[in-house]
Formats: C-alpha cells, structure tokens, sequence
C-alpha cells in the first residue's frame, strides 16, 4: 500500500534518485508542452493559447481521480499523503503576486529552469530573480510573520470546507474541467494562431471529457469517503492522521499527529 | 517557422499520471520554488553562516545537520533541468536567446524578468508553494488553500496582462 516511502519501503539517499527520476519526466513534460517559451506560456493571459490551463486542469484532473480510485482500492492511504495546510491570507495575496510575477517576468518557478536549460537568458535571469525574492522574503521575515501565519485553517480538504464528500467535489472538478476546455477553446479558435493552436480529433476529445465526467459521476456516487472510513474502522487500530495540524479546525475529532515524520516545507 | 508543442492535454494527462506517481511513492507531489529558497540559504549561509542560524526563515532549511541542499526538491529541480534539456535537445530547441514581444527591447524585457522573477520567488515563500507545489500538488488532493491560491494566480496575471502587453504582443 502506498505511499511506499511512508512506509519505509525506501530510504532517504533511495528518495533522492527517485527525484530526480521524477523530475526528469516532469521538466520533460514540460518542455514538450512548449513552457520552456514565456510567450507560449504567457499568450494563457492574452486569450490565444491556452495551452497552460489545460495542461494544469488535465494534470490535476487525472491526478485527482487517479488518488481517490487508489484510495478507495486500498492501494494509497490517502492520509499518510501530505496535505498542504490552509493558510487563507498568505496564499490569496501570494497567489495573485506570483500571477503578476507570471505576466512580468514570462515563467513561473519550475517552467523558468526547463526555460534556462534550453538556452533563454530571460529564463535564466528569472532564475536569479526568484533567488533574490526567496532572500528578501528571509530578510523581511520578522516584519511579515504575523501575516504569513494568518488565516490558518489547518490541513482542510474542498470536502470538509463545503461539507460534501470527495466524490461530488471531483463530479465538479470534473466538469469544471471540461466546461473550461470547450470555453476555452472557443476563445482560442476565435484569437489565437491556427498555425500554433494544438490539432486533435473531436471525437477523441469528446470520449476523454465523457471518460472524466464517467469517473467523476462513479466516485460521486460510490462517496470514497464513506468507503475508506469503513475500511478504518474495521481495522482494530485507529487510523494514525499524519497532516502536521497545528490548530484543526472545527471537524469531526483526530487522533493525534503521528507515524510518518513530516518536514515543514513538504510542499514545495 | 511556426513551433507547433505537444498536444496540451496529453501533455498533461501524462503529468497527472507523473504526480500520481510521485504520490504513490513519496507521499507528496511535485514543486521547485523552495529549491531557490535553499539555494539562497546555502550562499548566505556560506558568506554569513551566523546571519543566517539567526533569521527564522532561513533556519528552517538549516536544520537536521545537513546542508540546505539535499532536499527531496532540490534534486526533483535538477532532474526537471534534465528533462527539459533532454526534451529541447531531440527537438533543436536550444538555442541562446531571449525570449520577447516583436515590441520590447532585449534589456527591457531582461529587467522586467528579473522582476518578475523577484516577485514569484517572495510570492512562492509568502503562499507556502508555486504553480506546482501549490496549485498543481495541492489541487490534485483538493486541497482547500491551494484551489483558492490557484484561482487567485489567474486573477493576478489576468488583472496585470493588460498593462504588460508591450512586453509580449
């Protein structure tokens, strides 16, 4: 059962190969989309190619289905999986500095290293200006303590924020997903470049948004939740949490935080 | 000549399956923007070691006795430098320049990407997490934070397109 790390099927000099395995079919990925090029990656913000979102919304779409299907196979106890804690302030306002950072400077932080390595010295300085932010931030950080910390909500899922269970949120993930793709395609094929506008087969598109909706439509129905509690509390020893909590918001109780060790900054 | 990419949604269908991976092993997803924050930990912590053992920020890398950079993420970075390298290699795709609008300058357009980049990597350590730490990673979990942080990306970049159109139209 996964995670495997978790569960010391490795260690941690084995982890560090695995990443960078992994980051090899990621910065490959990324290239092959084109998002070594700041004006395919920024032509998103000019309504002509929305090459961006929909790699986003398809990777996370696929991701999602993928973790809630293992979880409810038993093949991934979902949580061991770290889970980025919820600090509402900071992430509005670092989300829509680091949009503004997109536009300005053409990358965000990953698609500026594959964008150096092909040789864009715009890439590059990028690079070095994302460097220098990380310094000022550790410099200012006494000042801007407090707000970094605000709006802590603690490891919360859309599910226990909106009270519905997982499977409904990804039925609406899911469709959020494919309306986004036929908007967006509208708008491209109206101000984009045919010549640089991805071809693909209708057809095909159709049976993969069908496919996504299906998936949805079967965990919506199923309720992951209700299925992996079930398998816990069949289980004699209660299910460890693992998310590094440090104030829970106001949910049904939680075991202590305990097993897997979690590192700070886990998330990126 | 007109570069046509790799279709986006297979592309991305694959990096699901990527992240999918990486969950099932490691437990976490994917990200880079902290590796920066570790690679300016270790220079300050290199020409001021004392400086750096005494702000907060900069110490939380420090810990565990080992150095700043051997990080699950720092090493996922490196690997995605060599994917990209591989993936612009077999298709011709490195190449010196700088990346632009037919309207800017090549100073102009330098200046304002080490701009943006300064404001991305204060933005990175401010919401915890990037486009792929944050929105990618978080979202995938459905991750309350990191579906508002995504959304907010959008609004941010939205908000200013039309006042850096010089730069890339």
């Amino acid at each position: 059962m996964g995670p495997l790390y978790k569960f010391g099927w490795f260690d941690f000099a084995y982890s560090l190969q695995l990443a960078g395995l992994i980051g090899v079919f990621f910065g490959f990925l990324l290239e092959r989309a084109g998002f070594g090029n700041a004006r395919k990656l920024v032509a998103v913000f000019y309504l002509r190619d929305f090459a961006v979102l929909k790699v986003m919304f398809t990777a996370i779409v696929v991701c999602m289905l993928g973790l809630l299907f293992f979880s409810v196979f038993g093949w991934i106890d979902l949580s061991k999986v770290y889970l980025l804690p919820t600090y509402i302030w900071p992430q509005i306002v670092g989300g829509f500095v680091l949009g503004m950072g997109f536009v300005i400077g053409g990358y965000c932080p990953t698609t500026s290293v594959v964008s150096t390595v092909s040789g864009k010295l715009d890439g590059l300085i990028f690079v070095v200006g994302m460097i220098l932010g990380s310094i000022i931030f550790a410099e200012l950080f006494p000042l801007i303590e407090t707000f970094y910390s605000s709006g802590s909500m603690g490891a919360v899922r859309l599910s226990d924020v909106l009270k519905v269970n997982s499977g409904i949120i990804a039925l609406l993930a899911s469709l959020m997903a494919v309306g986004a793709y036929w908007l967006v395609e509208k708008v491209e094929n109206k101000l984009g470049d045919p010549e640089t506008l991805p071809v693909g087969s209708k057809k095909v598109k159709l049976w993969a948004a069908a496919l996504f909706v299906a998936l949805g439509l079967v965990l919506a129905v199923i309720n992951p939740d209700r299925i992996v509690a079930k398998r816990a509390s069949a289980h004699v020893e209660p299910k460890p949490k693992t998310e590094a909590v440090q104030k829970a918001p106001p949910k049904p109780a939680e075991p202590a935080s305990s097993g897997a060790v979690i590192i700070e900054d886990e998330g990126c | 000549m007109k570069t046509r990419y790799a279709n986006p949604y297979v592309v991305g269908a694959l990096l699901g399956l990527v992240l999918l991976f990486s969950f099932y092993t490691m437990g976490r997803g994917l990200g880079s923007s902290s590796s920066f924050a570790r690679i300016a930990t270790a220079g300050v912590n290199l020409v001021a070691p004392e400086h750096a053992a005494a702000n907060t920020y900069y110490s939380k890398y420090l810990k565990g006795g080992r150095s700043p950079l051997m990080a699950w993420l720092v090493f996922l970075t490196l690997g995605a430098g060599l994917g990209g390298l591989f993936s612009a290699f077999i298709s011709n795709r490195v190449k010196g320049e700088v990346i632009r609008g037919p309207n800017i300058g090549v100073s102009a357009r330098l200046w304002l990407a080490l701009f943006g980049g300064i404001l991305s990597g204060f933005a990175a350590r401010l919401a915890r997490g990037c486009t792929s730490g944050q929105a990618l990673t978080g979202a995938s979990e459905l991750a309350f934070g990191s579906w508002v942080f995504m959304f907010c990306i959008f609004a941010g970049a939205y908000a200013t397109a039309y006042f850096l159109r010089k730069e890339w139209l």
